[in-house]
């Protein structure tokens, strides 16, 4: 009797463990979700067409999320800089139109145009964040406002005569938004799509994640991998044997910004569109709160995060606007998903964590 | 002591160092203000009235610095508050000066409200207090558009259709001020170069002065800086650490509170969903312009900085269309000098505590040392 | 003792401030005046319209009404003083008289028919409300919540 008593607390501890560690916010946005699926049948949308758009903008998201996970194994928290490596991402697109590509080509010729910025652009930005460590959130999400204010200049300078790019009238300056048709719209999405009726899964989109998420996931598991995990969890023991920290962490910032400009190159192809200007100027705020809605925290990420909160994000986001629409006639979509990122991403910073510098 | 002690230390190239964001604006402005061909008297002017507007708002940031909390970003919470009340006095036709008090005491218990939550939830996150506090001003924006876009005229009373929206509930885009606008800026009149000096908003912002310079030496306010200096030490000193950082905060954001509506009586109307969210970004940016860092701040800094700040935003578009032709370049320089001069502070301020940190490291260990061979 | 006197002085500048409040409410509210030169039938009694009515408030001159016109101010509180300069006829000399009204709390827009108030009429004769048309349109405004929609960078 004695040992069931033992036995039964037990399984009450590892459940309400199970339970702490998956954490009461994500409890209410999962169960929150779950109720727009349900009520959507109910108030008359419909689900499959749904799905297909969850779906879908987690195709476009998802990378962008994963470009959060090298940062926040090397210790240097949630990347707010994320619009710095976006903005590589830009120029790469940009720069493959400029230079007459077109088609899927254009794409594969974006990335590589992009990455040479994106490897210069983050080891600036990995050599500033060494030399501030323990102040890195703060200093990220300036530089990457700096940095998209400083382009907004630059697309009106930079001397780009793409008709299908420029303004019309003065024949220079980059318009705000420019369309990929011609380019690379639906360049991934549409390799293996699987049409069922209103139902579609982007097949291509989402092996090109599968397969970062999983050279990300093989990566971590290498030896620089468990090095750079060993940098942030613990510091002082990862330099006294003998990892060059500083060398690590620049690694990571480097590796971020890349994911962040390939993210927006996959971004652009699902949505049709290259954003310029002002556009990716808060464009790390949903993905930092999908990695933390995943269950991530200030210093801890894996892959599973990055899946399970990119799809809780994105299917509130998309599910939210439609079950209000027909339930009250209130668009409140917007309101929510304020309320939840920026709630998610304020309870995570509020938690106390293991490796406080 | 301590201080003593710095002042004797100074170099030419530190203070060159301290003060390279000053530095910087000056010499944009020096550049900036031939090529934008705006006649002196009209400068004035402009820097006149901008002074007049935005200093109370910017004094809002210095206590939460002295208790060492950083940049407050949440003192967009405050202009939130402010905001609330302007709408509801609109809504009851209340007009001029009594209007402006009635906006501050209706929207008072909202920002010490605001205020108290704000505090606790940065005391959760000590360390981090101004990233949290950032991401506080966008939660909060959240739940203001969900106050003002849903619940009134709903469930507050609007009765006016010229405030509300044609649907029902909601307030629409804009608010217009306009039987208050510069109600008080004009209370005294006066004009000395052809500029209007908005002597009573001057007189207030002085009072305020004066309560600071009071605070600091009162006892909360030597337990605010004792805070600001060292936590623990204060903690074992009898100081409530907590309490004393809650009420920086709570302070900071009625002050903003009382400041945007200073704001806004001078501007004459407001937009109702974006006029709260950039004034943090540009009061911040302004009052390290004056030179402030993260963990110090003086009402010096503070007119120093709203002063050429201010110059930049007037010249900077004007400059820009004469250098380049465009218009829309100036306009992106002035938002990319603001954030940059963020940067720049944020990034200076931390290698220094670094530098601060190891040197201390250093001596730690040095006198480890001495004391081992000295058994 | 000592937190005796604190919630003392608590309570006292709560209600300081409750007080302010309500003397806000009081001296604050804003009403726009409208003055009419309209000939009205009061209980079978006819008014005739002067020449020309001017209304001066507050040293300004923010009326000068022909037949049939409508003026208007905008005043702040309950007490509304003015000063009325009647002219009958063409060419005739003005003659001035000094009003003082109270103006009705509930009141936003209060019309004012001045030739039946200088008659002596019952203030219900020569005071009515002001209701604006209502708001013809039916088109939603599109609500900007957009940081960047606006031209927030010109403050």
């Amino acid at each position: 009797m004695n040992e069931n008593t033992i036995e039964k607390k037990g399984i009450k501890e590892t459940l309400s463990d199970a339970l702490k560690s998956f954490g009461l916010p994500r409890i209410i946005i999962a169960g929150f979700l779950l109720l727009l699926y349900i009520m959507a049948p109910i108030v008359g949308a419909d689900l499959p067409t749904q799905i297909t758009n969850t779906i879908n903008r987690f195709s476009w998201n998802a990378i962008m999320v994963l470009a959060m996970v090298p940062m926040v194994h090397s210790g240097c928290g949630l990347n707010f800089g994320l619009p710095l490596g976006i903005i590589s991402g830009l120029l790469g697109a940009t720069l493959s139109i400029e230079f007459g590509f077109t088609g899927g080509f254009s794409f594969v010729m974006a990335i590589l145009l992009a990455t040479p910025f994106a490897l210069l652009l983050g080891t600036g930005y990995g050599w500033l964040l060494n030399k501030i460590k323990g102040g890195e959130m703060m200093i990220a999400t300036y530089v990457g406002f700096s940095s998209v204010s400083f382009m907004c200049m630059m697309w009106l300078l930079l001397p780009y005569d793409s008709p299908n790019m420029v303004w019309g009238m003065a024949g220079k300056g980059l318009r705000t938004t420019i369309s990929l048709e011609g380019y690379y719209d639906q360049a991934l999405a549409s390799i293996l799509q699987i049409k069922i009726g209103n139902f579609e899964i982007p097949t291509g989109t989402l092996l090109f994640f599968a397969l970062f998420a999983f050279a990300i996931w093989a990566f971590l598991h290498t030896k620089t991998g468990t090095a750079m995990t060993a940098v942030g969890s613990n510091p002082v023991f990862a330099r006294a044997s003998g990892i060059n920290v500083d060398k690590m962490r620049l690694l990571s910032v480097v590796m971020s910004t890349w994911l962040a400009a390939i993210g927006i190159l996959v971004y652009e192809q699902g949505f049709g569109f290259i954003q310029l200007y002002m556009a990716p100027f808060y464009m790390a705020l949903p993905a930092v709160s999908a990695i933390l809605i995943g269950g991530a925290s200030v210093n801890k990420a894996s892959i599973a995060n990055v899946i399970i909160g990119t799809f809780l994000f994105q299917g509130i986001v998309t599910m939210t606007p439609t079950v209000m629409n027909n339930m009250v006639h209130m668009d409140m979509s917007e309101v929510v998903r304020i309320i939840v990122s920026q709630g998610m991403i304020l309870y995570a910073l509020t938690r106390k964590t293991e490796a406080t510098r | 002591m301590s201080e003593k002690k710095k002042k004797q230390r100074v170099s030419p190239a530190e203070v060159l160092r301290n003060n390279t964001v000053p530095l910087m604006f000056i010499v944009i402005c020096a550049i900036c203000i031939p090529l934008s061909g705006f006649s002196p008297s009209y400068l004035f002017n402009e820097i006149v009235t901008r002074i007049g507007r935005n200093t109370f708002l910017i004094l809002s940031l210095l206590i939460p610095i002295m208790a060492g909390m950083g940049l407050n970003f949440g003192m967009t919470l405050g202009a939130m508050a402010g905001e609330i009340g302007l709408i509801l006095v609109c809504d009851w036709q209340i007009v001029g000066i009594p209007a402006m008090v009635l906006a501050v005491i209706i929207s008072l218990p909202i920002a010490v409200l605001l205020g108290w939550f704000c505090g606790t939830i940065l005391n959760m996150a000590k360390g981090r207090e101004m990233i949290t506090s950032y991401i506080m001003s966008f939660f909060m924006n959240g739940i203001y558009q969900l106050v003002v876009l849903y619940m009134m005229g709903s469930i507050i009373p609007i009765r006016h259709s010229n405030i509300k929206l044609p649907r029902g509930y909601g307030i629409r885009n804009t608010v217009s001020l306009l039987r208050m606008r510069q109600k008080l800026d004009k209370l005294i009149p006066l004009k000395i170069f052809g500029a209007d000096i908005p002597v009573m908003t001057f007189i207030i912002i002085a009072l305020l002065c004066f309560f600071i310079i009071w605070f600091r030496k009162t006892k909360l306010g030597q337990d605010m800086r004792a805070v600001g200096q060292d936590m623990e030490v204060a903690k074992d000193a009898g100081i409530n650490v907590e309490r004393t950082r809650i009420i920086s905060i709570v302070i900071s954001t009625i002050l903003a509170d009382i400041g945007m509506v200073i704001y806004l009586q001078n501007m004459g109307n407001f937009a109702t969903y974006s006029s709260h969210s950039q004034i943090g970004m540009f009061c911040i940016a302004a009052l390290l312009v004056g030179g402030a860092s993260v963990d110090r701040a003086s009402i010096g800094n503070v007119f120093l900085g709203v002063t050429l700040f201010h110059m930049m935003f007037i010249v900077a578009p004007a400059a820009g269309a004469k250098i380049t032709g465009d218009s829309m370049i100036g306009e992106y320089f002035r938002v990319f000098a603001s954030y940059a001069v963020i940067t720049i502070a944020l990034v200076m301020y931390e290698t220094k505590k670094r530098r601060a940190r190891s040197a201390t490291g250093q001596q730690l260990a040095l006198e480890q040392q001495r004391e081992q061979e000295a058994a | 003792m000592n937190t005796k006197r604190t919630f003392f002085f608590r309570v006292a500048l709560i209600l300081l401030l409750v007080i302010i409040a309500a003397l806000m409410f009081i001296i604050g509210r804003g009403h726009t005046v409208y003055f009419d030169n309209k000939a009205i039938e009061y209980n079978g009694q006819s008014i005739e319209t002067p020449y020309k009515i001017e209304v001066t408030v507050k040293d300004e001159r923010v009326a000068k009404l022909y037949d049939g016109e409508r003026g208007m101010t905008d005043t702040m509180g309950q007490s509304f003083s003015m000063i009325v300069e009647i002219t009958q006829e063409k060419g005739g000399d003005p003659v001035a008289h000094a009003v003082s009204l109270a103006l009705p709390y509930s009141m936003d827009g209060i019309i004012l028919n001045i030739p039946a108030m200088m008659a002596g009429l019952p203030a219900d004769a020569y005071l009515t409300e002001f209701i604006p048309t209502p708001d013809t349109e039916t088109e939603d405004e599109d609500v900007v919540t957009d940081e960047f929609a606006t031209d927030e960078f010109s403050i």
